[in-house]
């Protein structure tokens, strides 16, 4: 119990003194903008240089990286330290090449130094939906690539594992660039479940050049909705049934067989005539004569019906099938993109 | 007994009239036919008496929906089928109030009446009858088949020993021909009457008849 309230001690202080440090890092920042504001330069700059001293894990979110750059750069320059303005602003265009400062906020020495400092800094980005849907082959995943200045730049899809897998475009990027994809492989086929690294890479890499950017594609397939097959028609009958064929027999036999036990039956021990066999086989061939007459055959018009709706049916199942193997045939895929990285120098 | 079944006939015919909407139709049955008779209910030791001969008869009936009443005679003059007996006329009537609770069944009740006539006497038979009739139709409605039973529930006759068990029974088969507006039949009867306490005295009746019916029964 008492080892367990220490752990949890401890770990409340850590989580605790993390915070305060990140909450330090936006609030030196505040500082740093006030400080700029009230004209007071030297303590900007040292506000702001703090602020962006912070390590990954505690200090600033990229947005707030750029504005405290933009401060920064203002600032060394309304000091005179013309280089310590290039240096902060070369730093946010390799951070976010599509960054402009607010013209309403810097004036226009401090924005005509950022384009003069963006046009000779390379750096690219790429930019991606969060989530696209598509269908293999018909649809397109777009990504946008830009850059800060004229690049000579390499759109790449490679597995997870860094293995290439198609190259999408290669050439210059001039300020931006739409790049698409197809959801398939070299192959042809659309790509299988997992993840992919889209990279855009400079075509010569320099040590003072363009880093590579990457983002994650986390590709996964979504079998497509087959249609059902149409319900198999409602036929007419072919052929008549037995059953009232025997009914009629039946019917007719029991009858005649009626007629000639009648006397049995009602004038028991009595002498009847011979009339009633006559009666009895006349009823009886009545019912000899609805057998034949209602015997089973074919219904040619039922026939002929019948044909006509299988006809029909048969049609609707083609239709169907053709349908549902044009739907197999276009895989849908939804891409998930991740964060927007820096490649590590050397990666595939 | 005459005045239940009269009350019978009433209570089967008002519902009959009450509900049927729409307007009855007639129906009628001419029938040509010949009968055997065979009488044992003569004093002991005269024998067994056997008639024959042809009838002529018909009838009539106000059907509405599934019920019906109707009126039926027939006569003919019967001739001794042995020497030594005097020919005779056989006349019949009927009354009946019928319906028809199922499509294929008909039961009917009236009264039925029965006169043997000679120049010096005349035997006469009323019975109540309970008629059932079934139809089985052999070739849908175009040949139909048909057995009915009936049995009196009072009998009555006019001889010493007085009437007995009374039943009877009728089996033929009708046919309608296509889009004619009539229907032939052909029918086998069978009446048996006993007398009461006469031992093995009985009156027995064949018949069958040819008809011809008009109109839906």
């Amino acid at each position: 119990m008492t080892r367990a309230s220490v752990v949890l001690a401890l770990s409340l202080l850590v989580c605790g003194a993390r915070v305060s440090r990140a909450q330090s890092a936006s609030e030196l920042l505040r500082q740093g903008v006030q400080a700029y504001q009230a004209l007071e330069y030297d303590a900007a700059a040292a506000l702001l240089e703090r602020s962006l001293r912070r390590d990954s894990v505690t200090g600033l979110a990229d947005s707030l990286q750029t504005r405290a750059l933009t401060y920064l750069a203002a600032t060394e320059l309304f000091r005179g330290q013309r280089d310590s303005a290039v240096a902060a602003f070369r730093q946010l265009v390799l951070l976010n090449p599509r960054y402009r400062p607010d013209e309403l906020i810097f004036p226009p020495q401090v924005t005509n130094l950022f384009q003069e400092v963006r046009r000779a800094t390379r750096a690219i980005a790429v930019a991606v939906p969060p989530v696209t849907e598509l269908r293999a082959r018909l649809d397109r995943f777009k990504a946008r690539v830009l850059a800060s200045s004229l690049a000579d730049v390499t759109v790449t899809l490679a597995h997870e594992d860094g293995t290439p897998m198609l190259q999408l475009y290669s050439g210059p990027v001039a300020d931006s660039l739409l790049v698409s994809w197809d959801g398939l492989t070299a192959a042809g086929t659309p790509a299988d479940d997992g993840r992919y690294i889209l990279r855009v890479t400079p075509r010569s890499p320099a040590a003072d050049g363009p880093r590579a950017r990457q983002v994650v594609l986390d590709v996964k397939q979504q079998p497509p909705d087959t249609l059902p097959w149409p319900p198999t028609p409602a036929l007419l009958p072919e052929r008549t049934l037995t059953g009232p064929a025997f009914q009629s027999l039946a019917a007719g036999l029991v009858a005649g067989a009626a007629v000639v036990a009648l006397p049995s039956l009602m004038a028991q021990g009595k002498d009847a005539t011979g009339a009633r066999f006559a009666v009895g086989a006349a009823v009886g061939v009545s019912g000899l004569v609805g057998f034949f007459a209602r015997k089973p055959r074919p219904l040619d018009a039922n026939v002929r019906a019948n044909a006509s709706q299988r006809e029909a049916w048969k049609r609707r199942v083609d239709a169907v099938k053709a349908e549902n193997a044009a739907r197999l045939r276009t895989t849908r895929l939804v891409v998930r993109a991740g964060p927007e990285t820096i490649a590590e120098r050397g990666s595939p | 007994m005459r005045i239940v079944g009269l009350i019978g006939i009433l209570a089967l015919a008002a519902p009959a009239l009450v509900i049927s909407q729409g307007r009855p139709t007639l129906a009628f049955r001419g029938d040509a036919g010949f009968v055997w008779v065979r009488s044992d209910t003569a004093p002991a030791g005269a024998g067994a008496i056997r008639l024959r001969g042809p009838v002529l008869g018909g009838e009539g009936r106000l059907v509405f929906k599934g019920f019906s009443v109707g009126l039926g005679l027939s006569s003919g003059t019967l001739e001794a089928a042995d020497q030594g007996t005097a020919k005779r006329d056989l006349i019949e009537g009927r009354l009946l109030v019928a319906a028809r609770p199922l499509p294929w069944l008909e039961m009917s009740v009236g009264p039925f009446v029965r006169a043997y006539v000679t120049d010096a006497v005349t035997e006469r038979w009323v019975f109540w009858q309970a008629r059932a009739r079934a139809d089985a139709p052999i070739v849908t409605s175009g040949l139909t088949s048909y057995v009915e039973l009936w049995r009196a529930v009072s009998s009555q006759v006019n001889l010493v020993a007085g009437a007995g068990r009374v039943q009877g029974g009728e089996a033929g088969v009708t046919y309608r021909p296509p889009k004619r507006p009539f229907s032939l039949r052909l029918a086998y009867r069978v009446d048996d009457a006993a007398v009461r306490g006469g031992g093995d005295g009985s009156q027995m009746l064949e018949a069958i008849s040819l008809s011809v019916l008009v109109g839906e029964r």
